[in-house]
């Protein structure tokens, strides 16, 4: 199990892909995002796919984690992407999110088109 | 007056003991007038259905209060005509009839006393009261199965209408389209968004075509639900194209204060499709 909670893969082109884990600790965001934005700049990183394919209701506590991880890759030049969000946690979001978020979301890496909401 | 009521049940068991035959060949005879004729019951259905409730009526009189709602004989009397008239509704026969056979049913108790000159007027009187009473209760319980029949009608119809007014369609790969007709209230949205995001799941569509020119009008919370629709689509990563909005919904929209800034519209549907095309980088054009 890796100790931070999630795998931070490089797919090439610049981009990484970020599988969270059930270990990942969401209160820990600063750790967290030091940690993720250390290896996205040693790599160069122009993009960041953040994979929700696990993730089936996303509530307020963990909206703003992900809101603070796209706000502090933004401040980088590196675009979050949230992919594979379920209908579940896009009908869950939906009912609560008042403006846009910081992160764009696709369906997954292949697509071609990534929607800025 | 238990005493009484008691000498009433006897007499009334003797009675039918008596008259068990001459009930039976009556009830059996107006069974097959009422439903026989049109087909909601079979011969033998009929007969089985005599025989169970004169048992279930004797079995009723025995107890010491017949009138108690929670006694088993009770309940089952009542299960008994509760089911009989579902089944006899299911089969399209009409509510007032089964009604009419119930007091049908009740005079053919009345008429056999007159078989007996040893029933008191007493006795009588006890006995009209108790196959009122027991008979009102019965009538109520049908109407309340019918009733309740009625309802799980509606709601199914209700269900299956939602989801024929709301068919999504994927008419290109990666590509749905959803006419909404009709008003969005929130239950339908639920439905609406529950199925389109499922659907967008499971295709992969990259674009959703949602056509409102069968909304005639807009509220508040109606807009408020199709933005919250649209937001719930680009969430999932596809693109959201609004067609079909009339001039009226439009004004409405923007005194209303709804922000579509963020969403992308087209006049129709043919124009939402093209757009669709566009962003898949498909083109569509006539042969040369």
């Amino acid at each position: 199990m890796n100790q931070y909670g999630y795998h931070l893969t490089p797919i090439g082109g610049g981009d990484f892909l970020l599988e969270p884990m059930y270990g990942l600790d969401t209160s820990k965001a600063d750790e967290l995002i030091e940690g993720i934005l250390l290896r996205l700049q040693a790599s160069k990183s122009v993009r960041l796919y953040y994979d929700l394919g696990e993730i089936t209701i996303i509530d307020p506590v963990y909206y703003t984690w992900l809101e603070l991880l796209a706000r502090a890759c933004c401040t980088m030049n590196v675009r979050m992407v949230c992919i594979h969000m379920q209908p579940t946690a896009a009908f869950a979001l939906s009912h609560f999110l008042q403006g846009d978020p910081a992160f764009e979301t696709a369906l997954d890496v292949d697509s071609r088109n990534s929607t800025v909401v | 007056m238990a005493q009484k009521k008691n000498t009433a049940h006897h007499t009334m068991i003797e009675q039918l003991k008596l008259q068990v035959g001459n009930i039976s060949a009556a009830i059996e005879s107006q069974g097959q007038t009422v439903f026989g004729s049109s087909n909601l019951m079979s011969g033998d259905e009929i007969t089985d259905f005599s025989i169970e409730f004169l048992e279930l009526m004797v079995v009723l009189l025995d107890v010491p209060n017949p009138l108690d709602h929670d006694q088993p004989a009770f309940q089952a009397l009542q299960g008994f005509f509760g089911s009989m008239s579902k089944q006899i509704l299911v089969r399209g026969g009409k509510m007032e009839d089964f009604v009419r056979y119930m007091q049908f049913l009740q005079r053919c108790f009345i008429e056999s006393l007159k078989e007996d000159k040893n029933v008191t007027v007493e006795d009588t009187r006890g006995i009209l009261l108790l196959l009122s009473s027991v008979f009102n209760e019965l009538t109520l319980s049908v109407f309340q199965a019918y009733i309740e029949e009625k309802e799980k009608t509606i709601y199914a119809q209700q269900q299956e209408l939602r989801e024929t007014s709301t068919p999504i369609t994927e008419i290109w790969d990666g590509v749905l389209t959803l006419p909404i007709i009709g008003t969005l209230d929130s239950s339908r949205t639920m439905v609406v968004m529950e199925a389109l995001l499922n659907r967008i799941a499971a295709e992969r569509a990259s674009a959703v075509v949602m056509d409102v020119t069968g909304v005639h009008s807009v509220d508040s919370q109606v807009s408020h639900h199709m933005i919250q629709m649209v937001r719930a689509i680009q969430l999932m990563g596809a693109t959201a194209i609004l067609t079909g909005i009339r001039p009226e919904i439009a004004r409405a929209m923007t005194s209303l204060n709804i922000d579509l800034g963020n969403v992308t519209t087209r006049a129709s549907l043919s124009d939402g499709l093209k757009e669709a095309f566009k962003i898949l980088g498909i083109e569509v054009s006539a042969k040369a």
